[in-house]
């Protein structure tokens, strides 16, 4: 496929909705407060696991103002959404409230509906509950975990335990090893916008105005869970405070809003508190990854086992996906993977930002690191001559893969060739211990149905209704700059509606695949435009006049567009609101976006104080559709990947269950003064064999090797190799003093 | 909240507030409890104030009280009788000229999903009177109380550098 000429006239490349951000303008969710609005409040389990033998909600219901508490007691018309990850809509299968079963610390138990927050809040600190208690477990430790094999468990072909080659004997005769144990902890996405509703209705119909990266499961859960016809249900998302996949499925309390909003014939709107999100949705769920590696005396990889398992709730399985990334990132001809599910005491854990590939590549990469030192041979060198351009797994090539060229750009930027291999032989002006470390990333390039709506007007300017969700990642702004360098008009003549189900199907935007697939779906509705307004295909259309010409007020055009292998069936899949699992599959070629690291930290040698002063990143994720936006995408997986390595760890008292630590105080997630210079680059090669318009994904793969880089370069300053995240002043100071 | 309980038969202590929002004058009753945060969005809907933990840890709450910056969630509303409240909506000229910090986040891409950026625009605001924005280690310092978790600091030190720079 050739690429399309593109108008050369330059956009503006600023992001699109920044002016109704900055302005205050820009309504989120839950700052609607339409007439007769009532506030929710949710009252929580105080137990690890067990039922509620007695439920006391007198107190609550009498608290003036209060005009609703629903719990089990109501025995509520309410059925399960499924799990989003087996076949539903949910965030989990479990809906809370139906019964007195507690199955994790914190689980919803009552909600209280009052005239006021305050008397809401108020009344959800006076339900109290009576419980059994049951041994549980809570971390991956602890004893009553239950291991499964994957594929034993889920015998889908994408599940599948990965064995290329014979690994265990390409190991065994190798000259140099590697085997050590990563531990990832749980991590919290916590996005900024915290999580809630403004729920109504208007006759028979449900409105939800939700942050959401998934519009379409909250509609068909919805009408699953209430036994309504999803035509009946629309979800509003304009903007979204922040994802990072917490937000990508049905969330627990909506239901229950719907059936407390129709009660009282009332708009009611909750707002999740901080400290009930920790175990009120989704998580990153703890996972060990126990890496073996061997290279023959040249220093050639030749044999990796990545063994992991990861937490998993009672109630739902939570796939492991993590080897996908690990048996590509080097031309190692025998690989073996194994995925392990540890179902524990706790709420479904999910999806958040790289879910398998940044504790897969910190692993990986670490171990890759410590190989390469066990050749003595430099962490950079080690990898180039590791590369490859063909997919070891599949035997086939990579649609498009420069990642060594992206280490070689990185290394120069970053200056590597000034860099002293033995580790502790870096040292700052101030005496801190230097360290500079490197790791590479990637991330499954996928596309999933979409469609897309143009509609031209008669004053000039194209509405644009698009399958799509704008989490702050730009979605708004790659449309803008592609209609207007398609029709040669400016980004501020494109209006854009994205996350409203009233407009178009509304696909989990999630995985990177959102630009990929809506911008593909723009494109193919562009053309369509284009032969209906009698233009040609190229070159840039004076829209007013062409409207005028066709004597019709507006014209429009639509287009659904499918991933390379899939079928109408999934499209239908994902008209209903379900997630595209099959495919996309590539005719003869794998395609991932790939990512290199380079960071420095700091070592301050009394306190152990790490800081990491700058980091230079350079990506090939295709052709880069919004210059601006994936700059700022990258610069935030970076500042993740150094909030994972530093910070993160959702902590657990496996006497308790439940996190600790359900604040921002307490679970610190990196502030403007811990982020240094961060220096973003692009490959920019479009991959036309990936896609019309050659973009990959950007969103992940910023953040998938970050922390290896970060543990890496922390080892070169130390001498001392962390194997568990997140490291911390106090493993530091451990190190040093052992 | 321990004490709630006795506030249940005779409800909320209730008081008087008077004061301006952006330049407007506002009288209201509100319930002790209340913070200004919640009297901002849910009773005046004034909703760019933005609650993001509630707990005084975030500052997507910031706004200024007679120009100095404060986390609305931490602040009971009758505490603010008697003085003027500046949220983001009250930055921009009458005729919604941008302030230059406000086109300077455009400029420089301080944000992404925009959830922290009200907070994070008149964070720097104050930053800037306070005369905190000499460098970009004094900008980040000075700006460490507004979490971002899209991750946009560096745009937002940016941003708050080339106001101070014009400013000079
Ligand atoms: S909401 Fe006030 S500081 Fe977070
Ligand atoms: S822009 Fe999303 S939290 Fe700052």
């Amino acid at each position: 496929m050739s690429p399309e000429p593109q108008d050369t006239q330059p956009v503006d490349t600023r992001r699109v909705d920044a002016r109704e951000k900055v302005t205050g303008a820009a309504l989120y969710a839950t700052d609607l407060h339409p007439d007769q609005l009532a506030h929710a409040t949710l009252a929580t389990a105080t137990i690890g696991r067990g039922r509620i033998a007695e439920l006391d909600v007198s107190a609550a219901a009498a608290v003036p103002g209060v005009l609703l508490v629903l719990s089990h007691l109501d025995h509520l018309d309410l059925q399960s959404p499924g799990f989003v990850m087996g076949g539903g809509y949910g965030v989990q299968s479990l809906q809370p409230l139906l019964d007195d079963r507690i199955a994790y610390r914190g689980q919803a138990i009552a909600l209280v509906v009052a005239e006021t927050l305050t008397a809401a809040t108020e009344a959800a600190n006076l339900v109290r509950a009576r419980y059994e208690t049951e041994p549980f477990a809570a971390t991956l430790d602890s004893p009553g975990v239950e291991r499964l094999s994957q594929p034993a468990t889920i015998p889908l072909p994408f599940l599948a335990d990965l064995d290329v080659g014979d690994a265990e004997s390409a190991y065994a005769t190798a000259a140099l090893h590697v085997d050590a144990t990563y531990d990832q902890p749980a991590q919290h996405q916590n996005p900024m916008e915290l999580i809630g509703a403004t729920v109504s209705w208007r006759g028979d119909t449900l409105v939800v105005h939700e942050g959401t990266q998934n519009a379409g499961a909250i509609r068909h859960g919805l009408a699953q869970q209430l036994g309504i016809d999803a035509a009946n249900v629309e979800v509003i998302s304009p903007y979204t405070g922040g994802g990072f996949g917490q937000k990508n499925s049905l969330q627990i309390h909506i239901g229950p809003l719907a059936l407390a909003a129709r009660r009282l014939g009332r708009p009611v709107k909750l707002v999740v508190s901080r400290a009930q999100l920790f175990h009120h949705t989704s998580f990153r769920p703890a996972s060990r990854h126990r890496i073996r590696l061997g290279a023959d005396e040249h220093g050639r990889m030749v044999a990796a086992i990545h063994e992991v398992e990861h937490q998993t709730s009672r109630h739902d399985l939570f796939p492991l996906m993590y080897t996908e990334i690990t048996s590509r990132l080097y031309g190692i001809r025998d690989f073996r993977g194994r995925q392990t599910f540890a179902r524990m005491d706790t709420q479904s854990p999910g999806f958040m930002r790289a879910p398998f590939e940044h504790p897969a590549a910190f692993a990986f990469e670490s171990a890759v690191d410590e190989l390469a030192y066990a050749a003595h041979r430099d962490p950079l060198e080690f990898r180039l001559a590791n590369d490859t351009t063909v997919d070891p797994v599949s035997g086939e090539p990579f649609s498009s893969r420069h990642l060594a060229q992206c280490l070689r750009r990185g290394a120069k930027r970053f200056g590597w060739s000034a860099r002293q291999q033995r580790p502790a032989s870096m040292r700052a002006e101030d005496g801190s211990l230097v360290g500079w470390g490197v790791a590479v990333g990637a991330y499954p390039a996928s596309i999933v149905p979409s469609a897309a709506h143009l509609v031209a007007g008669a004053d000039g300017r194209i509405r644009v209704e698009v399958d799509g969700h704008e989490m702050g990642q730009g979605i708004r702004s790659t449309i803008a700059i592609l209609v207007a360098e398609n029709l040669g008009i400016g980004v501020h003549d494109v209006d854009i509606v994205v996350g409203d189900t009233r407009v178009a199907t509304q696909h989990l935007t999630a995985g990177s695949w959102g630009t990929a697939s809506t911008l593909g779906a723009v494109h193919a509705a562009l053309r369509a435009l284009r032969e209906q307004l009698g233009m040609d295909t190229r070159g840039p259309v004076d829209v007013a006049s062409a409207v005028r010409a066709t004597g019709r007020d507006q014209v429009e055009a639509r287009a659904e567009t499918l991933g390379p292998g899939q079928t109408e069936q999934d499209a239908e899949h994902a008209r209903k609101g379900l997630p595209t699992l099959s495919g996309p599959e590539f005719p003869g070629y794998s395609t991932f976006s790939w990512i290199a690291h380079f960071v420095e930290v700091r070592v301050e040698p009394t306190t152990c104080r790490i800081r990491v002063p700058r980091v230079v990143s350079v990506a090939d994720c295709g052709r880069v559709a919004s210059p601006v936006t994936a700059a700022s995408q990258v610069r935030g997986g970076i500042v993740w990947g150094i909030g994972a390595s530093l910070r993160e760890a959702g902590a657990v008292d496996p006497r308790y269950g439940g996190f600790l630590n359900n604040s921002l105080e307490e679970y610190p997630v990196p502030v403007n003064a811990d982020i240094g210079t961060l220096d973003v680059d692009f490959i920019g090669e479009p991959d036309l064999r990936f896609h019309p318009v050659g973009v990959k994904g950007l969103g992940e793969v910023s953040m998938v090797g970050v922390a290896a880089a970060v543990a890496n370069a922390v080892f070169h300053a130390t001498g001392v190799r962390h194997r568990r995240l997140p490291i911390r002043i106090e493993d530091v100071l451990a190190g040093t003093t052992a | 909240m321990a004490a709630t309980a006795s506030t249940a038969a005779g409800s909320a202590h209730e008081l008087d507030l008077a004061c301006t929002v952006n330049g407007e004058p506002v009288r209201l009753r509100v319930d002790t409890r209340e913070s200004l945060l919640d009297v901002l969005r849910e009773r005046l809907g004034v909703t760019g104030p933005k609650k993001g933990c509630d707990h005084g840890q975030c500052g997507a709450c910031t706004v200024h009280l007679d120009g100095r910056r404060v986390v609305s969630c931490l602040t009971p509303a009758v505490q603010v009788t008697g003085a003027d409240v500046t949220t983001v909506e009250g930055v921009a000229g009458p005729d919604g000229e941008l302030h230059p910090l406000q086109q300077a986040f455009i400029d420089h891409d301080a944000l992404q999903c925009g959830y922290c950026t009200p907070g994070q625009i008149m964070s720097g605001l104050a930053c800037l009177a306070e005369g905190h924005a000499g460098d970009d280690d004094e900008v980040r310092e000075y700006m460490s109380g507004n979490l971002c978790r899209c991750g946009a600091y560096a745009g937002i030190v940016a941003a708050v550098r080339a106001v101070a720079e014009q400013g000079r």
